[in-house]
């Protein structure tokens, strides 16, 4: 875990959903420059419809998400391009382009985006791929890799730029133990000595204790925050019974409040 | 920060010493666009002054990304200074862990080669192998599709027959208007394109006889499959390519359906009946079609219905309707043929689809081809 600075997001009034049917509304929080902000709640509650609207892809229904002092959803332009710069985004499936082997996924963004000769840029790929393990498959397309490897593979394309801010949509499910653990200790790496701001999705408690400095709290039948702050803190001292439910992984759903409902 | 950020101040100092001793001092914040200059300078400058010796002072480098170091790294293999490797020191300590993490030697053991040149022969070769495989499969797939059609056909319990209505509302109803438009269109251009020639020898209203037997015998089929290789067909593909990639098809497997009962027959017997009747319709819109552009010249309908009857036969649509058995048969076994021949990943469902269109319509045409022999030899 990181020292943290600087508000990097802010997310202010947000009501989100698909159509006419609200998953959350009334969403306040902020996310600090160098931290590891983990978003957390039932399978189905809008955790990754929550993510989307960070990064813009969906519009909110109402409310803002806001880089430093633009809103995501109207900044135009130039202004747009160079917030997008600052973003990597993995996705939940990996999204990796299936007609390009995994290094040419590496060097896209890289090719795109920057003037640096081949071997450079073939040697930040690389470096990425290291960093995630996958580098003895660099020459492989997607299809012939499992799951797991996608992800990790995803994870060093998010990360060709050096982005400042990283999203990783449910990073560690899928993998096995030590690379699950290897990732931790790389999120723990880039957050702590190169200052890297990470919004991350997960179920993942292990991980969650090892990486997370924030983590919210969403909540499917209230459609809000149920919990906000540190995740040690939250197991053992939340007034929501669910909450403490989810952090010792208890299988009996208490009457309080039911964790979700289906999207 | 980003590595297409704008560029951020970055130098170097090339100091040389006795016998090629040199030193590199580096300065200032590497970004991707500050790292992109001085590697180029720095390049051509080793290349004027080739070192027998290479230290690299980086002590003074404020931060840097990944570009950075990767220059970094490509001093110490080596390989800018062709064959001297560089020796890194004064690396602030959180650079240094990520300098520290690159494997040097797994770089060079993993980064993929390019492809070996592949000669003529070789494609030729491979493709012809291929060829074979395909048709093998083919040969097996038709072999399995029959025995699962007469074996539905004898329990027709199994045949779902709500899935061959489904298939026929959408393959069939819903693409009456399609058929429609081509099919009229195709008439009335014949027409139109026939009247000046015929009208040379003041044969216009021959155009009703050729209309007649045209259309019926050959046109209305034939493009009525073509539509349905390129509506249908794909769709089969594109349907089953899915549910083999998200491993559908072994769940039917290991749930002891078979696919080739569950999925491909019903397929069959829904566009082999469907298509002929779809012809019977392509023949009726596309002889409209034709009899407008003759009314338009002049004749009256009654005169070119007259003149159409006497050539056109009963045994002139039962030729083309007993052709569009055998093209929906077609369409329908190369469509869900392709689809399970999906390989995995997202563009193969694409890839799929593709071959199927391309093998119907080849199909379609070699057929009709085999047929006009047939019933040239047939006298028919």
């Amino acid at each position: 875990m990181s020292q943290t600075g600087d508000i990097v997001i802010t997310v202010k009034d947000l009501k989100m959903g698909y159509d006419d049917k609200v998953l959350m509304e009334n969403l306040n929080f902020q996310v600090r420059r160098g931290e590891v902000f983990v978003i957390l709640g039932g399978s189905g509650c809008g955790k990754s419809t929550l993510l989307k609207h960070m990064i813009g892809l969906i519009p909110p229904m109402a409310g803002s998400v806001c880089f430093g002092q633009e809103d995501i959803v109207t900044v135009q332009g130039d202004e747009r391009l160079k917030i997008l710069r600052e973003f990597g985004v993995m996705y939940q499936s990996g999204a990796l382009f299936g007609s390009m082997t995994v290094l040419e996924n590496v060097l896209l963004p890289l090719n795109e985006f920057t003037d640096l000769p081949m071997e450079a840029k073939n040697l930040v790929a690389m470096s990425k791929l290291q960093l995630v393990s996958m580098d003895a498959a660099a020459g492989k397309m997607p299809a012939e890799l499992s799951g797991g490897m996608q992800k990790r593979a995803a994870i060093a394309r998010a990360m060709s730029l050096d982005p400042g801010i990283l999203f990783l949509d449910e990073p560690s499910a899928g993998l096995d133990p030590i690379t699950s653990a290897g990732l931790d200790a790389l999120i723990n790496d880039l957050s702590g000595n190169l200052g890297i701001t990470f919004v991350v999705v997960t179920h993942e408690l292990p991980s969650i204790y090892t990486i997370a400095d924030r983590v919210i709290m969403l909540d499917a039948k209230t459609k809000s925050i149920i919990g906000e702050g540190d995740p040690a803190d939250l197991r053992d001292h939340s007034p929501n019974p669910w909450v403490r439910q989810f952090f010792n992984r208890q299988a009996d759903e208490p009457k309080e409040t039911s964790p979700t409902t289906k999207q | 920060m980003s590595l297409a950020a704008t560029e951020s101040a970055a130098s170097f100092e090339l100091r040389s010493g006795d016998a090629g001793k040199t030193s590199i001092v580096l300065k200032g914040q590497f970004d991707a666009a500050s790292t992109a200059r001085v590697w180029r300078e720095l390049e051509a400058a080793l290349r004027h002054h080739p070192p027998s010796s290479l230290e690299v002072d980086a002590s003074g480098i404020e931060r840097s990304d990944g570009s950075g170091i990767a220059l970094l790294h490509f001093l110490s293999m080596g390989a800018m200074a062709t064959g001297v490797k560089a020796t890194i020191k004064g690396l602030r300590p959180e650079l240094d862990g990520l300098f520290q993490r690159f494997s040097e030697s797994d770089y060079q053991k993993n980064l993929p080669q390019p492809p070996p040149h592949v000669n003529v022969a070789e494609h030729a070769g491979e493709a012809t192998v291929q060829v074979w495989k395909d048709s093998k499969e083919l040969l097996a797939f038709l072999g399995e599709a029959a025995a699962g059609t007469l074996s539905n056909l004898a329990h027709p319990k199994r045949m779902r027959w709500h899935e061959v209505r489904r298939i026929f509302e959408q393959a069939g109803v819903n693409a009456l208007p399609i058929v429609s438009l081509i099919s009229a269109l195709v008439g009335l251009i014949i027409a139109f394109e026939a009247a000046a020639p015929f009208a040379m020898f003041g044969a216009q209203i021959f155009i009703a006889n050729m209309l007649g037997i045209i259309m019926a015998r050959e046109m209305a089929g034939l493009v009525t499959a073509i539509i349905l290789a390129g509506r249908s067909g794909s769709a089969f593909a594109a349907e089953l390519g899915t549910m083999k990639v998200n491993e559908e098809i072994n769940a039917l497997e290991t749930l002891g359906l078979s696919p080739m009962r569950f999925l491909v027959v019903q397929r069959i017997v829904a566009t082999t009946l469907l298509t002929p009747l779809l012809t019977v319709y392509a023949i009726v819109v596309s002889i409209a079609g034709g009899i407008l552009v003759m009314m338009a010249m002049g004749f009256p309908l009654i005169t070119i219905y007259h003149q159409m009857a006497q050539t056109l036969r009963v045994h002139d649509i039962a030729v083309g309707v007993g052709k569009g058995f055998i093209f929906g048969a077609l369409i329908a076994g190369i469509g869900c043929l392709r689809g399970l021949q999906t390989k995995k990943g997202p563009s193969a469902v694409g890839e799929s689809a593709t071959r199927a269109v391309v093998s119907g319509i080849l199909l379609i045409i070699i057929a009709d081809a085999v047929v006009a022999v047939i019933l040239y030899i047939l006298h028919l």
